[in-house]
């Protein structure tokens, strides 16, 4: 079979290369390809490696002290481990700019996923219906990359909005915090689900509790922010790993990708990479190539291409990301309890928001505070330090925080171009909510109020935090799939109707943006046009 | 020499006021780590800034007026900074981690009683840090402390 040149690690780009060699293909893979630090001390709990490891200010805070998330810095509930800033390293030849927009890239070795939080649902019919497919195709590739990963749930009252698909291992065991409010919500479900459409159940995690392939099952180590040492959370690098031993695969890592070259034809000749360590320039032939850097960097690879084929590059519209918004949370039937450091540490239940159209399910993931640095939440509290920490020690198994996610639309106003200078082009990104937002936000975050209160919990006032857009690094839509041959989209099967051969395997095919999270969405999509493009050669 | 002195007494003084037990020479090295790497003490900190660490420093039982202030009128200050910087350092650390981070073990009642203590505890030590904030002007005015 032929070989195709792939562009990226990330969650897309090694599923879409998993199926294309288990199918006969050769694979080459370009990548910026920035690697990760090695574990250390794998098998310590959170507890354990706080006694153990002889410098856990430097692990835990950074050398320079960048974990530390001082008053009035910018930032959220929780400081990011300095270990991983090797995943959002900017990249000086990636430039861009956003207006009401915070993006986020990564040039890691599997990318943004790299440092996710595991939550794998799979979309519902009504959420396909933009999607010119069959939703059997792509319930499907869901089975096959659930059994890749590990995908664990259980099939209760959240699988009216989330399918249950092939290969759903069973569910962690839950912490206690979650046990309560799960125990809360089986007797208050009636009124819950008739009077504010609200639906609980267990997450659905990229995270498995069995041995498999290598990788070590959960044992509550609740390290999972700091990366999973045991790796039983899934990151694509995993996946990688296991390709580099495939005899078919060629993996190019320390390029990156600037242009593909189109001939008269409109089809693809090679990919223009350039090596950052020398910065050699080398052009690799090629007649097809699948471009899976992530929405954003993929858009400005095609933009960038066409540009150089054409001489001006068009603006990509429809760019579109979850609105999340926080809410934390504080269960009174907790309160001085101890909280539970060996528990796994992200999001164990999940809950639904019905609406009248299905298109607009709102979805939250419920985590339960358990082990975090905590400077970043004691400091919030309005009073002196040492008060705050008395009423925290009290209140840490108390706590929790909703995560609510909202859907998306294209719209014309959410753009992407590129803008040429001295030193090259860069990236314009520009997002502006719909109108309808802040109408959606209240009535949404009303009932989730509601429902909470009924869990037995209180929502402090004023605490509840609108994200920036773009910082749920959910971004879609600039370069749809469509099953009419229209400019500036796709076909089914991921190919570019602007130029033959150039396939897009990652969110910028994604005509519409349910309010799930949509990585495991994007793996099972690059399965899926992997596979319509391996059925093509043969 | 003499800066270092006062640094780890300052960090034994705040560790204590945050109810860790003092003089972990590991927190103590981390402490002045960061002061070195300086990311404490930013441009455009202010002389009376650094007069409020002096006085919570040298007269410990201002600590939490001076805190207390500074969450409500100065909640990026010096002093603040100091005491968020010193407790993300005691939370990774053994034993310290424990010492701050377990449930205190009252009823539901008495915790209840106690949080309301301790707002008006704030209160007062508001009040007094407010009290304060006027001769340590004067004094920092006066170049005080360094
Ligand atoms: C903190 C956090 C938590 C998250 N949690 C979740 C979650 O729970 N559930 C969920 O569904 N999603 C989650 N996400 C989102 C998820 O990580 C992304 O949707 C996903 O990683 C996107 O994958 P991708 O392969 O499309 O692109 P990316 O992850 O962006 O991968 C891009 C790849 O392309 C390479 N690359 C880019 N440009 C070039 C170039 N020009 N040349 C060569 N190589 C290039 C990079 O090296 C990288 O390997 C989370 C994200 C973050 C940051
Ligand atoms: S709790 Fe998290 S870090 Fe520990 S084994 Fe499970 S997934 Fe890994």
């Amino acid at each position: 079979m032929r070989r195709v040149v792939v562009v990226g690690s990330g969650a897309s780009g090694v599923h879409f290369a998993q199926t294309a060699l288990e199918r006969g293909a050769h694979v080459t893979l370009v990548d910026v390809g920035r690697t990760a630090p090695a574990p250390v001390l794998p098998e310590a709990s959170f507890a354990r490696f706080k006694r153990e490891h002889a410098d856990p200010a430097g692990y835990f805070l950074g050398a320079r002290f960048e974990g530390v998330l001082f008053p009035g810095a910018k930032g959220e509930y929780y400081g990011f481990p300095p270990h991983k800033s090797y995943i959002f390293a900017p990249l000086d030849r990636f430039r861009s700019q956003a207006r009401g927009f915070d993006p986020l890239t990564s040039f890691a070795r599997g990318g943004l996923a790299e440092s996710w939080t595991g939550g794998a649902f799979p979309f519902h019919e009504s959420e396909l219906r933009d999607f010119p497919l069959e939703p059997r195709e792509l319930q499907a590739s869901y089975g096959t990359v659930a059994g890749r990963i590990g995908v664990s749930g259980t099939d209760d009252d959240l699988s009216r909005f989330t399918p249950v698909h092939d290969h759903l291992a069973p569910s962690l065991p839950l912490d206690a915090h979650s046990r309560v409010l799960l125990e809360r919500y089986a007797r208050e479900r009636s009124r819950l689900n008739a009077d504010l459409g609200v639906w609980m159940g267990r997450t659905r995690a990229a995270v498995r509790a069995d041995e498999r392939d290598g990788r070590h099952g959960c044992t509550n180590l609740g390290r999972c922010l700091w990366s999973c040492p045991r790796e039983a959370l899934y990151t694509p690098s995993l996946t990688l790993r296991a390709l580099l031993r495939h005899e078919r695969f060629t993996y190019l890592s320390g390029r990156f990708a600037t242009r593909v070259e189109i001939d008269a034809a409109n089809r693809v000749r090679k990919l223009h990479v350039v090596e950052l360590a020398t910065g050699r320039s080398e052009a690799i032939d090629a007649s097809d190539i699948v471009l899976a850097a992530g929405t954003l960097a993929s858009s400005k690879l095609f933009l960038d291409s066409l540009r150089a084929h054409g001489g001006s590059a068009p603006v990509l519209e429809g760019l579109m990301d979850n609105r999340q918004v926080l809410v934390p949370f504080i269960n009174l039937a907790m309160l001085r309890r101890r909280y539970e450091p060996d528990s796994y540490q992200y999001h164990q239940l999940a809950l639904g928001l019905e609406r009248e159209d299905p298109r607009h399910y709102v979805h939250g993931l419920v985590t339960t505070l358990k082990t975090a640095l905590v400077h970043p939440i004691v400091q919030s509290v309005p009073l002196d330090l040492k008060s705050a920490l008395w009423i925290f020690r009290n209140a840490h198994a108390a706590l929790g925080i909703l995560n609510v996610n909202f859907h998306d639309d294209r719209r014309p106003e959410c753009q992407l171009a590129l803008e040429a200078d001295r030193e090259g082009t860069r990236l314009l990104a520009r997002y502006e909510p719909s109108r309808e937002e802040p109408e959606r936000m209240r009535t949404a975050l009303r009932s989730v109020r509601k429902a909470l209160s009924r869990l037995g919990c209180i929502v402090p006032p004023g605490m509840a935090h609108v994200r920036p857009m773009g910082a749920s690094v959910h971004y879609a839509g600039t370069l749809p799939m469509s099953a009419e041959a229209r400019p500036l989209t796709t076909s089914p099967g991921g190919e570019s109707h602007d130029v033959r051969g150039l396939y897009f395997a990652d969110g910028s095919t994604f005509p519409f943006l349910p309010a799930k999270n949509l990585t495991f969405t994007l793996m099972a999509n690059a399965e899926r046009i992997a596979r319509r493009w391996c059925d093509a050669q043969a | 020499m003499a800066e270092r002195v006062e640094l780890e007494r300052e960090c034994d003084v705040l560790a204590r006021y945050l109810g860790a037990s003092a003089g972990d020479e590991y927190v103590r090295a981390q402490y002045r780590a960061a002061h070195d790497a300086g990311v404490v003490e930013l441009p455009g900190t202010s002389s009376f800034e650094r007069t409020v660490v002096a006085v919570a420093r040298h007269v410990p039982v201002l600590s939490r007026p001076l805190d207390a202030h500074a969450r409500v009128f100065a909640p990026s200050s010096l002093l603040r900074r100091k005491l968020v910087l010193l407790l993300a350092i005691l939370e990774v650390r053994a034993p310290h981690d424990e010492e701050l981070d377990t449930p205190t073990g009252s009823s539901v009642l008495a915790m209840f009683a106690r949080m309301a203590w301790l707002g008006l505890v704030f209160l007062a030590a508001l009040f007094l840090g407010s009290l304060l904030s006027l001769p340590i002007w004067l004094i920092s005015l006066a170049g005080g402390a360094r």
